[in-house]
């Protein structure tokens, strides 16, 4: 299901946030803000309540702390997304296309862009944040507080160390998402491409 | 005499009945009205068309939508949900609504149970002629991390035609919802904008409503200023609220400006207290007319209470005209007085309720109540100023100032010296070139615009929450039938894609129309049939794991959904937004809404339904502008009627070359004053017309009164000059008004007045012949 919300959830954490602990939410999001430019592999898994076996896909994202998130699905199907501040764009026949509704401020389908529509600085607004272990090994887990987003997820888990490693999606029909970047790296700026695919 | 102690009491009885009347009538709610609408004509007699007008008007005038603007969005939120409950509160609002909380379940029921109903054109088209594609895109989606949250889990939608039919869904542009609180929020301006709306339980046609919830709107203003926040509102209430404020303060404005011009003038001509009597006729003549006016109509608008205020100058010339005879005769008895002239006073009601009477002829239900208003108005007036007021003025010693005299002795001296020089013939020459002149610049100009004083706060407001939102709803709409729903879905079909090419155009922002919603019966059976080729393209969603089972059952199911209605479409929680569209059937047929967004071109929107049958335009503004125009003619002739009944009227005193003098001095008149206001760069409007029509009733009896000579030259035209000053100074101050139509009104009759006092002298025929 939507996938949406963990790069929500990444932009979120790398700006949200702000609970004195041990480790706390202003450290992770330090932690998680420090590097202008996250690439890595992803592994997408879709545990859908009636198929014997999870929709498995992999591909590669690249999150900037500027330009927003490359997301790019590579198997078994091909598809390019990226998301910044004017909403998600897919790319079709090479070309960016921004798809409807989903551009800042014009969603209003009044149940579903509730949950398509999450803002960076509403997280803790949405959820109850609850953050345990240190900064090699943290995991955070979101619980639902209104009432509309109780109805779609249960839980959202996320662990990690230097960077997000791993989030687990639990919606309340029963279907499930996990998605792992086990071995992302940090770079400093963008390769030509990348420039590219976030200029146009 | 015995009549002379006889009348008084039986106007006596009649004026207590009336005001018996008068007191049933406004016993409870005061019996007034502010609803602009029924002061225009009826533009239909098509119930349907009446019935759908009623439908689009109606969230105009019980509705209110607010922004709550805060920098910080918690801000904003806390303090639109502390105004929605103390509004609740307040007993006026039906509902106040600020957050959303949906009732997911339904939802997916709805969902389910529209699939093959539900599904957009371009879904459906893409199902029954590609179906190959269509698994395709499916498998795609359900690989896609950003297709976004389906409702329906897949296990019981493999297909995700509820996906699609959520993602087909209409989205209000610039509104997002706040998940955690439910509020919905547009952000403008560096501002989180909250959005409130309030419905109330009557609509704005309720007296006492707009300034009730204009009240509570300005003290949650201040609550907000305290808090850094801003509220923007919208409503047709405000404007109502605000119409009505202006409407009394003019109301005091021109009647008072009036009563205590003519009450200083009266004092200062005739320098006794007792004479101020001679305004009951006045507050008699307000009493008949609006007694009247809510008898026949049930009620009154405020605008003919404005436009009526102005009757005091006409109805204080009745007692003006035998009060003026204490120039010449001495001593002055009041019943002598009235009887010496009575016939002139007689002729001076009949001529001004012909004048009044003629607009009555129109078909502006404004008009109507205004002539209704005056005509009864004017006999009210007569009936005091002849019956009761010499009784109550009876042996008063009036010794009038002599100056007015001298002052109009002045007058007659210049003009006589005037025409000494130039003659008579040269000075008409001169005016009618004047005329030619201006009446060749003269442009003409109508809308109804004009009738409403439209605050410049009001409508930057309104504007802002337009653009705030992109919610810009426009007046014009289509009305579309058909035999059937089959039939009146086809047709709007054929119309949508007319406007999707508007919209492409960026002439239009969008549009609702029903078969956005749900499909014909026809095409949900086509879309039912089509099902049947799936299993020989469903191989990608069986390599997913899907089981052949599932995909079946799921087929069977579909199959076995009973196709829906637009009544069953419309009954779940998504079709909300819907609803109002539909205006169901009737012996003829079945009939829907198709409402617009974003202004238009209202030709342009007319021409798209040229060559679609059923569809209609319904642009009410537009065409009551037409009205207006075509109306300006019917009153010319009017106008003209009017006069040859008065001209006939006064065959009989004056014999036709006299009475025929007397009724083309006030067509000059106002034929001066239309060039006047070409001049002056004013346009011509309705309501100009309209205020002529009157002038020619008024000044026929300036000219009566110039060409008896009771009196004297000199006293003739003081008494003249009275008439004209008192009912310039009713009708000269509604060009203060702030609303254009009535401010225009008052204008037009100020210039005539102007003119009619000028010309009046021409009327004396002796004089005329000893000049040249």
């Amino acid at each position: 299901m939507s996938t949406l919300w963990r790069s929500l959830l990444l932009v979120g954490l790398m700006s949200a946030c702000g609970l004195a602990q041990a480790f706390g939410l202003a450290d992770l999001s330090r932690q998680l803000g420090e590097a202008p430019v996250v690439k890595g592999a992803f592994i997408q898994e879709k545990h859908l309540r009636a198929l014997p076996q999870p929709l498995v896909s992999k591909g590669h994202f690249v999150l900037t702390r500027e330009h927003g998130l490359l997301w790019l699905l590579q198997t078994p199907v091909q598809q390019d997304v990226r998301l910044n501040a004017n909403g998600i764009a897919r790319r079709d026949a090479g070309r960016w296309q921004m798809l409807p509704g989903s551009a800042a401020g014009t969603q209003q389908n009044k149940l579903f862009f509730a949950v398509l529509q999450g803002d960076s600085s509403g997280l803790q607004r949405d959820f109850e944040l609850n953050l345990q272990g240190s900064a090699e090994h943290w995991q955070l887990r979101l619980t639902p507080r209104s009432l509309l987003l109780k109805q779609i997820f249960t839980q959202i888990n996320i662990d990690g160390g230097r960077f997000v490693e791993r989030i687990e999606l639990r919606e309340t029909q029963g279907d499930s998402t996990l998605l792992r970047m086990p071995e992302s790296t940090r770079a400093d700026s963008l390769t030509e491409t990348e420039q590219r695919d976030f200029a146009d | 005499m015995p009549t002379e102690r006889r009348l008084p009491w039986l106007f006596l009885t009649l004026l207590l009945a009336v005001l018996a009347l008068a007191g049933w009538q406004w016993r409870g709610a005061a019996p007034l009205s502010a609803d602009l609408m029924t002061l225009v004509p009826g533009a239909t007699q098509d119930a349907l068309v009446q019935r759908a007008e009623q439908r689009m008007q109606e969230p105009l005038n019980r509705e209110m939508l607010v922004l709550v603007g805060h920098p910080e969005r918690d801000r904003a939120i806390a303090l639109a949900r502390q105004l929605a409950d103390s509004w609740s509160a307040s007993g006026l609002f039906e509902k106040v609504q600020w957050s959303v909380q949906a009732d997911l379940d339904a939802v997916r029921q709805q969902l389910l149970q529209g699939r093959l109903a539900m599904l957009s054109q371009a879904d459906r088209n893409t199902l029954i002629a590609q179906p190959h594609t269509f698994i395709e895109q499916r498998v795609q989606r359900l690989y896609d991390s950003f297709a976004g949250v389906s409702l329906v889990p897949s296990q019981e939608d493999w297909l995700g035609l509820t996906g699609l039919i959520q993602n087909s869904q209409p989205r209000p542009a610039a509104v997002q919802l706040d998940t955690a609180s439910g509020a919905l929020i547009a952000e403008a301006d560096g501002q989180q904008w909250v959005l409130l709306r309030a419905r109330t339980h009557s609509n704005a046609f309720d007296m006492h409503l707009p300034l009730q919830v204009a009240d509570l709107l300005s003290q949650a203003r201040l609550q907000a200023d305290q808090s850094g926040a801003r509220l923007l509102a919208a409503s047709g209430l405000l404007y109502a609220a605000n119409g009505q404020r202006q409407a009394s303060q003019e109301i005091t404005w021109v009647g008072g400006g009036a009563t205590v011009g003519i009450l200083l003038l009266l004092l200062l001509a005739f320098r006794r207290l007792r004479v101020l009597l001679a305004f009951m006729p006045v507050l008699v003549g307000m009493l008949f007319g609006a007694t009247a006016c809510v008898a026949l109509f049930g009620q009154m608008h405020v605008m003919t209470l404005v436009l009526g205020s102005s009757l005091i100058g006409v109805a204080v010339d009745y007692p003006l005209h035998y009060l003026s005879k204490s120039w010449s005769l001495r001593p002055w008895h009041s019943w002598p007085a009235l009887k010496l002239t009575l016939p002139g006073l007689s002729l001076s009601l009949a001529t001004s309720c012909i004048g009044y009477l003629a607009l009555a002829f129109t078909p502006f239900p404004a008009l109507t109540q205004i002539a209704i208003f005056s005509a009864a108005g004017l006999l009210g007036a007569y009936l005091s100023a002849t019956c009761l007021l010499p009784a109550l003025l009876k042996g008063i010693d009036l010794q009038p100032a002599q100056w007015p005299l001298a002052v109009a002795q002045w007058l007659v001296d210049r003009r006589e010296g005037l025409l000494r020089k130039v003659g008579s013939p040269l000075l008409l020459a001169l005016l009618v070139v004047f005329c030619v002149a201006g009446l060749w610049r003269l442009d003409s100009r109508n809308d109804i615009r004009q009738w409403v004083a439209s605050p410049p706060q009001l409508q930057e407001e309104a504007q802002a929450v337009a653009r705030i939102t992109g919610y810009q709803p426009t007046s014009q709409f289509y009305l579309v039938r058909g035999a059937d729903q089959t039939q009146l879905l086809e047709r709007m079909q054929a119309l949508d894609t007319r406007l999707d090419a508007l919209i492409a155009q960026g002439t239009l922002k969008g549009y609702m129309a029903l078969d956005r919603l749900v499909a014909s019966q026809a095409e949900q059976q086509r879309l039912r049939e089509s099902l049947k080729q799936l299993p020989a393209h469903w191989q990608p969603l069986l390599a997913l794991g899907v089981t052949p089972q599932a995909l079946a059952g799921e087929l069977a199911q579909l199959q076995a959904l009973p196709p829906l209605d637009i009544d069953q479409a419309l009954s779940g929680p998504l079709s909300e937004p819907w609803r109002a569209l539909w205006l169901g059937a009737d012996q003829h047929g079945v009939a829907a809404i198709v409402s617009l967004q974003g202004l238009s071109d209202a030709s342009l929107l007319r021409a798209q339904a040229d060559g679609l049958e059923g569809v209609q335009l319904i642009d009410r503004l537009g065409d009551l502008n037409q009205v207006f125009s075509a109306t300006q003619l019917s009153a010319a002739e009017l106008k003209l009627l009017s006069c040859v009944l008065i001209v006939l009227l006064l065959i009989l005193p004056f014999g036709l070359g006299g009475a025929l003098r007397i009724v083309a001095l006030p067509l000059l008149a106002a034929l001066c004053s239309l060039a006047s206001l070409a001049w002056l760069g004013q346009p011509l409007t309705l309501f100009s017309l309209f205020g002529l029509l009157l002038v020619t009733a008024i000044s026929v009896d300036y000219a009566i009164l110039m060409h008896e000579q009771i009196g004297g030259a000199a006293v003739s035209l003081l008494g003249t000059l009275l008439a004209a000053t008192t009912t310039w100074l009713s009708f000269g101050l509604l060009a203060v008004s702030s609303t254009p139509a009535v401010s225009n009104f008052g204008l037009a009759v100020s210039l005539g007045l102007f003119f009619s006092f000028l010309l009046a002298p021409w009327a004396a025929s002796r004089p005329a012949k000893e000049c040249p």
